[in-house]
């Protein structure tokens, strides 16, 4: 039954596609093909590919009792909020909300949770932000973060300088408190 | 011998403390990203670029660096695909297919290891080619017109069925819609937004990395939040990770293999607008298609663990070909280092091996040093990256979640395309609950504009005549192997389908 | 703040440059410059960035390093949009433009954004368009080609590295109008994913004809792959360039400049606007900046602040006219 469903959905799908690539505006200038054939030619296959599905079901898969359907609706929702608080409430807290939400639903004790939430968020920002030089959303955990974490990479930076060869070496500890204290 | 002169050349270059120091820092980070999700060889190398440009570093060692972070993801991305079940990069997804199932069946070091074998085997070849074919093989790439590229993408797509799933009318279904989602945009030909549906963060289309993170990564978060008290608790289980060394006998079984796949990955990135996932994907087809006689790929063949590294790794050497000789990026990241070339006042094309010889070979040389490191870092490290296998998911899965949005959110600074991705998780969970396969989504975002625009370049050259597509004999060769790949499956399809349905009531887990 | 080994290692690079090379001394100095290419890497606007950036440090002219940040999106738009509704009064922003930048705007590709809404900045020289065939075709001049567009439009591909409409598509139109085809809308233009891709459908012979920029052409010429029929410059540049002729020699009056600059936020102080003018001009007369320039192909223009403003804006004037008479825009 779920691939019948499945297919009548792809049918639908390829139909509002079809539809949807036909209200493209083609401009003044175009090649002999324009921009509407290829998207018209997937939604051809896309329905006559679904249609197959339809009239030749695979075996029934398993589907989840409700309250695990619910669970990860529940997840899902935790993730879009953490997608729109992010900018705003920095990497950090964002992040071990978050983790700690999903680290308890997977079957973590509460407590053990917000450790491994917390945790987390740290090596993850230490990593992405630190080592590798990604720029994360801001918030007001992070600063404090970077103060702990500047001085190591001031050191590894005063590594990576003996390869550029110009022998600052006393420079390194400056630049350090040039990044800390920058903005 | 001029070769080994400049060769010989390349390596008195190559080898100074400096290069060494940067190529192995090269080969670390460029593990690293390779193997989260989310960062792959193109951010990469363009995160590391003001790295190189900030030391000062002169064209050579900026190569050096820039190439073994390239050399170096391209390794990494088989780690998460194997342990994990999710790539951690584009190349890699095909390594999931046998990867993961191995290490189901606790063999998880020997698949890292061989796979590791295989990504050596792949470069080494590769750059061998790389040297001696260049000039040659430059013409290769002028074969393929617009036509031919249409017709080389009809075959990847066409020879889909039955590589990752049972049912060809899901794996239609689902290349469709990879290859649908690729239309969404501003068009490149003409320039008029499609299916953006007035939404300005839709113009620049959908990012294929944002669509593989969401449906591979996010998706498995999902699988274990349903199953939280099923078969998924690893703790009560006991793990086996498996052999540190791959037994002899599996590595000499898998040799002709990697042969194989070596070339054929190596010509696929030698074509400009194929590249590296094509590479892989065309290798593990084909190695299924030849070789698969008892119906064992997608359960944890080792053969189809070395086809797909041996094939993205060469695939990788073979892009170089283009970018050095023409000047064209044959994938996303070589893009990135030609970039990085023109800002160094190098600029590649037809004469760069005489203008720059000494860029170019001391780059060769880097290759070979890079590659060779790797694999001397890779191979002690597989006991390392096992222990991945004993946290227990309900650490590891959160993590992961919370990497591909770091991943994600750190590239783009959007977060609209956060919101895509988690919509790609939960169609993802449904689609693999629907037995749907999720590679041919990835293949058709992956390839979808490049594969249109060609079909739209080529038939408006011949003024609106479709019949182009069929008027070359490399195009009709082309064509004939991807009918052929399409039809055989549905003749011996009875056959397959029995022996698959039983694979399945085994439990298998295709992706 | 970015905290990173790679800012650390760049504040280090930084302070050991500006031990050797003193500052120069204006009454601004950008605390963390930043220069937005509106592109992926690869391409002209992240190279004007890069290159700029790295010759600025070079010469001492900034403290620390630009730091470049790629900001794809929209053909440019993205960045537009987002230096003009975020970073309106950015003293430390530069952001990489060209005549593609000139080409939408004018045409209205980025929504409801006009030239006036920043300030221009400063050119770093102008990249002037080729027109080429292959090196053995039998085609060796511009009227030659384009008599043979005007006989059988359907018979010559004109392979470009823009879209449909954009500046590669434009200068051949230019050519094509100023030689008199009527309907320059038959002239057979194929898009390809920029100048490097597009040579090389012209070596394979699948296309007739390439438009680009000397820059994308040079590598291919020098190899003797190509042959150039016409530079869409006033006059022969220089150099090893001088060998190729001018459309305006052979009789058709067209000019095609791609030329690549800089502007910042409109709010940026005049203090800021004014250095950051100043410094570029410093850059422009250097020499190590002409080499670059001979290095890439890149012709003389020299504009600075409002010289440069009215230029823009005369470019704008003109692409709308030539887009209005071929009917890309209403």
């Amino acid at each position: 039954m779920s691939d019948r469903i499945f297919g009548g959905f792809g049918v639908l799908l390829a139909v509002f596609y079809a539809w949807a690539a036909l209200q493209t505006e083609e401009s003044f200038l175009s090649d002999a093909v324009g921009p509407k054939a290829f998207p018209v030619i997937i939604a051809i296959i896309l329905g006559l590919s679904s249609a197959v599905i339809a009239l030749r079901p695979d075996p029934e898969p398993v589907w989840p009792p409700l309250a695990r359907l619910a669970e990860i609706g529940a997840a899902a929702v935790v993730m879009i909020l953490y997608a729109q608080f992010l900018p705003e409430a920095g990497f950090i807290i964002a992040t071990a909300l978050a983790a700690m939400y999903l680290t308890w639903r997977l079957g973590s004790p509460v407590v053990q949770s917000v450790v491994i939430g917390a945790l987390t968020a740290l090596v993850i920002y230490i990593i992405f932000h630190a080592v590798l030089g990604l720029s994360l959303a801001r918030g007001p955990l992070d600063a404090y973060v970077d103060t702990v974490v500047d001085p190591v990479l001031g050191a590894i930076g005063a590594f990576f300088e003996m390869f550029g060869g110009s022998g600052a070496d006393e420079a390194a500890p400056e630049a350090t408190g040039a990044t800390g204290a920058g903005d | 011998m001029d070769l080994w002169a400049n060769l010989y050349g390349g390596f008195e270059i190559a080898l100074t403390w400096q290069n060494l120091g940067l190529a192995l820092l090269g080969c670390f980070l460029g593990t690293i990203m390779g193997a989260l999700p989310g960062l792959g060889p193109s951010n990469g190398v363009a995160i590391l670029i003001p790295l190189a440009f900030t030391l000062g570093l002169d064209a050579t060692s900026s190569l050096i660096l820039l190439t073994a972070v390239y050399y170096g993801a391209m390794y990494g991305g088989r780690i998460s695909s194997i342990l994990l079940n999710i790539p951690g990069d584009e190349p890699a997804m095909m390594t999931c297919l046998d990867g993961y199932p191995m290490a189901r069946k606790g063999m998880a070091g020997e698949a890292l290891a061989l796979s590791g074998i295989a990504s050596f085997v792949g470069a080494f070849l590769a750059t061998w080619g790389l040297i001696l074919l260049a000039p040659q093989l430059v013409k290769l790439a002028l074969l393929f017109g617009p036509a031919e590229y249409f017709a080389l993408f009809a075959l990847a797509f066409a020879t889909l069925g039955g590589v990752s799933s049972t049912n060809q009318a899901k794996s239609a279904f689902a290349a469709m819609l990879g290859l649908g989602l690729a239309m969404i945009g501003v068009d490149t030909q003409t320039g008029v937004p499609r299916l953006t549906f007035g939404e300005v963060h839709l113009y620049d289309g959908l990012d294929f990395l944002v669509a593989i993170v969401g449906l591979f990564a996010l998706s498995e978060v999902f699988v274990f939040l349903e199953h939280r008290h099923g078969s998924a608790d690893a703790e009560e289980s006991k793990v086996k990770v498996g052999r540190i060394v791959p037994p002899m006998p599996m590595v000499i079984k898998t040799i002709p293999t990697m042969l194989r796949t070596s070339f054929l990955g190596f010509v696929a990135g030698v074509l400009p607008g194929a590249g590296a996932s094509l590479g892989s994907f065309i290798s593990y087809s084909m190695e299924k298609k030849l070789v698969d006689k008892e119906g064992t790929f997608g359960t944890g063949d080792p053969r189809g663990v070395a086809a797909p590294e041996a094939g993205n790794n060469a695939a990788a050497g073979g892009a170089l070909v283009p970018m050095l000789a023409l000047g064209v990026p044959g994938s996303g990241t070589t893009a990135v280092l030609l970039a990085v070339l023109l800002s160094l006042n190098i600029t590649p094309g037809p004469l760069l091996f005489q203008n720059n010889p000494d860029v170019v070979w001391g780059l060769i040389a880097a290759l070979f040093i890079g590659n060779l490191m790797l694999l001397a870092m890779n191979i002690p490290m597989v006991g390392l990256f096992t222990r991945v296998l004993l946290i227990p998911p309900r650490i590891l899965m959160p993590v992961v979640a919370m990497v591909s949005f770091v991943g994600i959110y750190g590239i783009s600074g959007s977060s609209f395309d956060l919101l895509v991705m988690i919509a790609f998780g939960l169609a993802g969970w449904i689609l693999r609950k629907l037995d749907v396969p999720l590679v041919p989504v990835i293949l058709g975002t992956l390839l979808g504009n490049t594969m249109e625009n060609n079909l739209r370049r080529a038939v408006t050259i011949d003024n609106g005549n479709w019949w182009t597509l069929v008027d070359s004999p490399l195009a009709i060769t082309l064509w004939a192997i991807a009918i052929a790949g399409f039809i055989l499956p549905v003749f011996v399809g009875k056959v397959v389908k029995a022996r698959m349905q039983r694979r399945d009531e085994e439990g298998s887990l295709s992706d | 703040m970015k905290t990173s080994i790679i800012r650390a290692a760049m504040a280090v690079a930084a302070l050991g440059l500006a031990g050797t090379a003193h500052a120069e001394s204006h009454g601004f100095s950008p605390e963390n410059p930043e220069c937005i290419a509106p592109a992926n890497p690869g391409g002209g606007w992240d190279f004007t960035c890069r290159q700029v950036g790295k010759s600025l440090q070079d010469q001492g002219l900034i403290e620390k390093t630009m730091q470049v940040v790629n900001l794809a999106g929209g053909g440019g738009g993205v960045a537009f949009a987002e230096v003009v509704n975020k970073r309106g009064d950015d003293n430390d922003l530069i952001v990489a433009a060209s005549s593609a930048t000139a080409t939408r705007l004018a045409q209205g590709a980025y929504p409801g954004n006009t030239m006036d809404q920043v300030r221009w900045l400063a050119s770093i020289g102008a990249d002037y368009g080729v027109i080429a065939v292959a090196a053995d075709s039998e085609i060796t001049t511009l009227p030659a080609l384009l008599d043979a567009i005007k006989s059988d439009p359907a018979s010559i591909s004109v392979a470009g590295g823009s879209a449909v409409g954009g500046w590669d598509h434009l200068k051949v139109l230019i050519a094509a109008n100023a030689y008199g085809i009527e309907d320059v809308r038959s002239v057979k233009y194929i898009a390809f994913d920029g100048g490097g891709e597009a040579v090389t459908q012209l070596l394979a012979g699948s296309v007739q004809a390439f438009t680009g920029d000397i820059s994308e052409a040079k590598g291919f010429v020098d190899s003797g792959d190509i042959k150039v029929i016409a530079v869409l410059a006033p006059e022969r540049l220089g150099g090893e360039f001088s060998e190729m002729p001018t459309a305006k020699e052979q009789g058709v009056d067209a000019i095609g400049a791609n030329w690549r600059g800089f502007y910042a936020p409109a709010g940026m102080s005049d203090e800021a606007y004014d250095a950051w003018v100043s410094k570029i001009a410093d850059l422009y007369a250097s020499d190590e900046w002409k080499e670059i320039m001979a290095a890439n192909g890149l012709a003389p223009l020299d504009l600075q602040g409002a010289d440069f403003q009215n230029f823009v804006s005369d470019s704008v004037a003109q692409i709308q006219s030539i887009s209005k008479e071929i009917g890309i825009i209403k």
